[in-house]
């Protein structure tokens, strides 16, 4: 029962991917069927495997001595990022019915949606390290198609290359890590290497460590290379939703979970994890604060999330990382699809043309409002209860000096979405008229998505409880739900959290005092706003490629003589080696 | 003293002729001392105990190839190129003479033969121990004719059609020329055309 | 330094190999650059039988040389056949001017 929800888990988005694309584009609303079907088909298979999570693999695959077994193991950690991926991800097939009603190319929209979902959740499942670099790649392929969609914008498809570039530039540290475990373990499992880690010698072990935390960073957007994330915005507002705001980000964050066991003792990663995670969350969120084009913003504020949730593995808070990450992915996608509807409704990113909304689209307003409250981490929306507990543990067990800035961070975040909420929705109305409020198919996804935020932190004791169960090296912190709430509502630091954020949310409203009091020169923003120099780098990489393969054309002559001349020095270098060697 | 003179005599000579082919002016000289190089080597196979080999070589180095040779130089013409050199003679030749040195360096450590009796006759192991490879030779024989008929006979019908283009175009070319030539006199015949009276 | 009939041989083969090479470097007429190709695979031949010399297998060097005749019988047959048809599609057969390339 267990090998066939798995496997149907990924399979079943796969098949749905070929039987949207046979469809064919000229049957769209068969398309559309077919894709919605699919997709909600493996969001009910996913909710499946909670009935059975395990600790062992579950499918194995023998492919010889050299790829070693190819294994899936439902453990907490998978399970979780398989159920986010299918739910999240059908949501946003169905919000797909309407956001994309009308375009020529459906089928490769649905098709890769599918192969993405499917991917993820066998990046999740799998147990051993070449299945999953082999989903890790996948997913990275199918985000650069989906965001380059739109192949006539070249807006679309430099940013779908850079995404490509920057997140394969983090798995050459994914792969490195896994090729030298395999030659110093001889296995590629997951489960061997938590093992067999503590016996590992140090150097080696801090080479995998580093190399897995570039692969995370790549991956999940973090600083320094971040700067991917705001360019892949091109990309229609569903994938956005699910790929980069609610599954393939988090897959850095799976990474570093999924192995802190064996890395917790190298010296300095625990450290490297946290001020990555802080970098992230603090420049992330500054950025949020001078976006107006509200997805950019909605991107940074994702970064800064995800800031948060690596600070929390860095610290060894692994339940409040996943419970982080779970409420996230449910009010981000929410926002995402918001913004969506709004974006389709006016017809225009830029939110200094938006305004009043609030009257023109009451049931986005309202749901937006409530990815708003989870997002600031107010009472009773999933984000209070997990932004709660990381900064919780981030007192109990790291550094004074980071808590505080997380904690100055939660004030930032509260902010930004202020400014974002009162920038869209509250206000004089824009230049923009509203063509019309949000079709039903956009509203169910809207729907669920803000019940889920309003419900999902009730999962918290079976989550802890799963995690504890299915993950035999990793110490799992446990809890019950009345714990939980006792726990924080104890608690000192959330009334000075909340106080935080409030102060966040008088800043912006007060923020022509603000601004008086603290003089800021425009270069200082200019550098914030330009992503704080990190592009240069990138810039600089692909304008050297160019130029060599410019000069290097001319040694494409298509003489026969010089040809054969290659050949013949070719020889006497070989003949040379040789004699050197002998 | 005596095997050892014949072979260096025979393999310098087929040294001269190698470079003879190469530095010769006309194409046709050049297959005549490709088939003389032919020749010399085979000599020199059935003087190493090679018998079979050396036979078909000469037949087929010295007999089949050069015809081949004679018969495209005969279509394709035989006139000499003139143009500068890409790759400098004395740069081509120390190069060379680089490559042959390495050989030469692995190959001057080896031991000379020991020479026992034949035990075992040339058809048996061809047949018998390279039998795969008889076949394969026959397959490449058929698709090499088959090869050799259809690159020579494609040519055939669409170069028809591109020769009566081409001489079309010059046709027309030529047309044009003599129309403007005409209007050209017109007008300056009836520009030097004196006023009437 | 004694050189047996087996340096001799192989030696021949090597410098048979430069000509070949150099063939290929210098000229510039199609049929003979497939001379040279011509010149070395008779390199190729005499060290496959001094090999067969070497290890007292003349007649399974014999075989493989066999072979080799016929496929580079082949070659230049298809060789030829393409200069032939270079020369009445394109008019020249001056390999400098046989690139497309913008190089």
């Amino acid at each position: 029962m267990a090998v066939l929800c798995v496997s149907l888990c990924i399979c079943l988005p796969w098949i749905g991917s070929i039987a949207v694309w046979r469809c064919g584009n000229a049957h769209s609303k068969l398309q559309h069927s077919v894709a919605s079907v699919f997709a909600v088909a493996t969001g009910v298979m996913s909710l499946l495997l909670l009935l059975n999570p395990a600790e062992t693999p579950v499918v194995r695959i023998p492919m010889g001595d050299f790829f070693g077994e190819l294994t899936l193991v439902p453990d907490g950690l998978g399970i979780i990022l398989a159920i986010i991926a299918s739910v999240v991800g059908s949501l946003a097939v169905v919000f797909s019915i309407d956001y994309m009603h009308g375009d020529p190319q459906l089928g490769r929209y649905y098709a890769l949606i599918l192969f993405f979902i499917g991917a993820m959740s066998g990046l999740g499942l799998s147990g051993s390290m070449l299945l999953m670099f082999f989903f890790w790649e996948i997913t990275a392929f199918c985000s650069y198609a989906l965001i380059s969609f739109h192949n006539d914008d070249p807006k679309a498809v430099s940013g779908g290359v850079k995404a490509l570039i920057v997140t394969q530039f983090g798995g050459i540290g994914l792969l490195i890590g896994a090729l030298i475990i395999r030659s110093y373990t001889g296995s590629y499992q997951i489960g061997d290497f938590l093992e067999t880690a503590p016996a590992l010698e140090s150097g080696l072990l801090s080479a995998i460590g580093f190399g897995f935390l570039l692969a995370a960073m790549a991956k999940s957007a973090q600083f320094p290379l971040h700067t991917w994330l705001p360019d892949a915005m091109e990309a229609p507002t569903p994938v956005t939703a699910l790929i980069h705001a609610a599954t393939m980000v988090n897959a850095g964050v799976y990474l570093l979970a999924r192995f802190f066991p064996a890395f917790e003792a190298v010296a300095g990663w625990k450290t490297s994890v946290m001020l990555v995670g802080l970098l992230s969350a603090l420049l992330a969120a500054l950025m949020a604060t001078r976006s107006d084009d509200i997805k950019r913003a909605l991107a940074y504020s994702t970064i800064s999330q995800l800031g948060y949730m690596i600070y929390a593995v860095g610290i060894g808070g692994i339940f409040a990382s996943m419970f982080h990450l779970l409420s996230h992915a449910v009010f981000k996608a929410l926002l995402f699809l918001g913004a969506g509807a709004v974006i389709q409704a006016t017809g225009t990113r830029d939110m200094r043309r938006m305004g009043n909304l609030s009257k023109k689209m009451p049931f986005v307003h309202a749901t937006f409002m409530i990815g708003c409250f989870a997002l600031a981490g107010l009472p009773l929306a999933n984000g209070f209860f997990s932004k709660e507990l990381i900064l919780e543990f981030g007192l109990q067990r790291g550094p004074q000096w980071v808590f505080l800035c997380m904690l100055a961070g939660a004030g930032l975040t509260a902010w930004y979405t202020l400014r974002i909420y009162t920038m869209t929705f509250r206000g004089q109305s824009g230049e923009i008229h509203v063509v019309n409020p949000a079709p039903p198919a956009m509203k169910t996804s809207l729907a669920i998505l803000a019940a889920g935020v309003l419900t999902t932190w009730l999962f918290a004791a079976g989550f802890s409880a799963l995690l504890a169960d299915s993950l035999p090296y990793h110490n799992v912190h446990v809890t019950t739900n009345i714990s939980l709430i006792h726990e924080i509502i104890r608690a000192p630091l959330t009334y000075v959290a909340l106080l935080v954020i409030v102060a966040g949310g008088a800043c912006w409203q007060f923020r022509d005092r603000v601004v008086k009091k603290f003089r800021i020169p425009a270069r200082v923003t200019q550098f914030v706003e330009s992503g704080y120099g990190i592009d240069i780098p990138y810039t600089a990489v692909v304008r050297i490629t160019q130029r060599a393969s410019r000069l290097l054309r001319d040694a494409h002559s298509g003489q026969l003589n010089l040809n054969v001349a290659g050949i013949s020095a070719a020889l006497c270098i070989l003949l040379t080696l040789l004699l050197a060697g002998v | 003293m005596q095997i050892i003179s014949i072979h260096t005599t025979l393999v310098s000579a087929a040294l001269l002729c190698a470079l003879q082919a190469i530095h010769s002016k006309r194409l046709l000289i050049s297959a005549l001392w490709l088939a003389a190089l032919s020749a010399l080597l085979s000599i020199l196979f059935y003087i190493l105990g090679a018998e079979q080999v050396a036979v078909i070589e000469l037949s087929v180095g010295a007999g089949l190839v050069t015809v081949l040779f004679v018969f495209a130089i005969n279509v394709a013409g035989d006139q000499e190129l003139k143009g500068r050199d890409i790759i400098p003679i004395p740069f081509a030749a120390g190069l060379v003479l680089i490559g042959i040195l390495l050989l030469i360096r692995f190959i001057v450590p080896l031991e000379p033969p020991l020479r026992t009796s034949r035990s075992v006759s040339f058809v048996e192991t061809l047949w018998g121990l390279r039998g795969l490879d008889m076949l394969v030779q026959i397959v490449l024989i058929f698709s090499g004719v088959l090869g050799l008929l259809r690159i020579l006979a494609e040519a055939k019908a669409p170069l028809e059609g591109a020769v009566t283009e081409e001489v079309a175009a010059l046709r027309e070319r030529d047309l044009q020329a003599l129309a403007q030539q005409s209007t050209a006199a017109t007008e300056r015949i009836s520009q030097a055309t004196p006023e009437p009276f | 330094m004694e050189l047996s009939s087996l340096n001799i041989l192989f030696i021949g083969a090597a410098a048979l190999l430069g000509i070949g090479m150099y063939g290929m470097l210098v000229s510039h007429n199609l049929i003979k650059i497939v001379v040279a190709i011509q010149i070395l695979v008779k390199s190729a031949l005499l060290a496959m039988i001094s090999a067969g010399l070497a290890r007292d297998e003349i007649q399974l060097s014999q075989s493989l040389a066999l072979t080799v005749i016929v496929a580079d019988t082949i070659v230049a047959v298809i060789g030829i056949a393409l200069a032939v048809q270079v020369r009445r599609r394109i008019g020249t057969l001056d390999v400098r001017e046989l690139s497309k390339l913008k190089g």
